[in-house]
């Protein structure tokens, strides 16, 4: 009980101190960016390519000279966002092991079973897992 | 403009709705994750013989409207899922801007550990304007579209994924066919592997 009235009030203090480490935002607030940014160069310029397979951001580069300033500097942000999102996602089982093993014990690999125990064993999980989820967006 | 229309959610969540307030909340992703996880048991459907059940109903209850919906309607009712609305292009199977950050917020969904793991059907679906034939295969046309979008964009594992086009096939509001309501890409969870 004490421990998960310590991992709450350590909650409230990175709610509101937001700075002290560093952060990942969602597929959809990377990609939001993106439609607001680009979404009328898009329509004007890429009316062939979509989503997929990297094409909307081949035709923006392409067409970078005809693209606003602002479409341009963002799109570059947006590619590093759900970059880093990714790196958060790959990282996030191999920096919970010592956890995994600890708190997790028998539960079968694969499929999101030991995440999904570390998530339920916050108030005794390393900071450091618990950091590497919360940057997972898996929370 | 054609629009899939997703309207929302399941049946709990519509029940809210109907107060009033929250009918224009906007989609999160615990929503989505909410309503698709707590898969019960791994169904026995592959998205090829959904596909040909939409194909046979077509072919065997011709005309310009479906006169009763699929024979696997009821399993599929059963199942965890959510509605989401997607706008394409008219006719076509590009996904407009606007609609980006809504198959990003699936992607977030099926990120987590809550949907790790399970296999999901895409299915696309379509109002009752048009020759049933032509909306079944725009819709599945759509359907891969948003899969596509999901796998290589925002790397949600492809082996998870199926698409699925059922047209005018399963309307949601059979007692008005050409409502908007009908026009919506549903997601399905079919359980862990």
């Amino acid at each position: 009980m004490r421990q998960l009235i310590f991992a709450l009030t350590a909650g409230v203090l990175l709610a509101t101190t937001p700075s002290a480490i560093a952060q990942t935002v969602g597929f959809a607030d990377a990609i939001k960016i993106l439609a607001a940014s680009c979404g009328k160069d898009i329509e004007s310029h890429c009316k062939s390519a979509t989503l997929a397979n990297n094409e909307i951001m081949q035709c923006l580069e392409k067409n970078q000279a005809k693209v606003s300033q602002k479409c341009n500097a963002d799109r570059v942000t947006v590619v590093a966002l759900i970059q880093e999102r990714l790196a958060a996602q790959a990282a996030a089982p191999k920096i919970c092991e010592r956890d995994a093993a600890q708190y997790c014990k028998g539960v079968k690999p694969g499929a999101g079973h030991i995440l999904r125990c570390l998530l339920k064993a916050q108030p005794s999980v390393s900071q450091k897992c618990n950091t590497a989820i919360d940057l997972a967006g898996y929370r | 403009m054609t629009r899939i229309l997703l309207a929302a959610v399941s049946a709990a969540l519509l029940a809210v709705s109907a107060s009033g307030a929250t009918a224009q909340t906007k989609l999160s992703r615990n929503e989505i994750i909410n309503s698709l996880q707590g898969a019960q048991q791994e169904v026995e459907l592959s998205a090829d013989e959904l596909q040909k059940a939409a194909l046979e109903n077509i072919e065997k209850y011709p005309g310009a409207n479906a006169p009763q919906s699929l024979p696997l309607a009821d399993k599929l009712a059963s199942l965890r899922q959510f509605n989401v609305e997607i706008t394409f292009d008219f006719d076509s199977a590009r996904i407009k801007p606007e609609s980006y950050e809504t198959v990003g917020l699936i992607a977030d969904a099926l990120h987590t550990p809550y949907l790790q793991g399970q296999t999901f059907f895409i299915v696309g679906h379509t109002d009752a304007k048009g020759a049933r034939e032509y909306n079944l295969e725009l819709s599945l046309k759509r359907a891969i579209a948003v899969r596509e979008a999901l796998v290589t964009t925002f790397r949600v594992p492809g082996d998870t994924l199926f698409a699925v086009g059922l047209g005018e096939e399963q309307l949601r509001d059979p007692s008005d066919p050409d409502a908007a309501v009908n026009r919506r890409v549903q997601l399905i969870n079919l359980g862990y592997r």
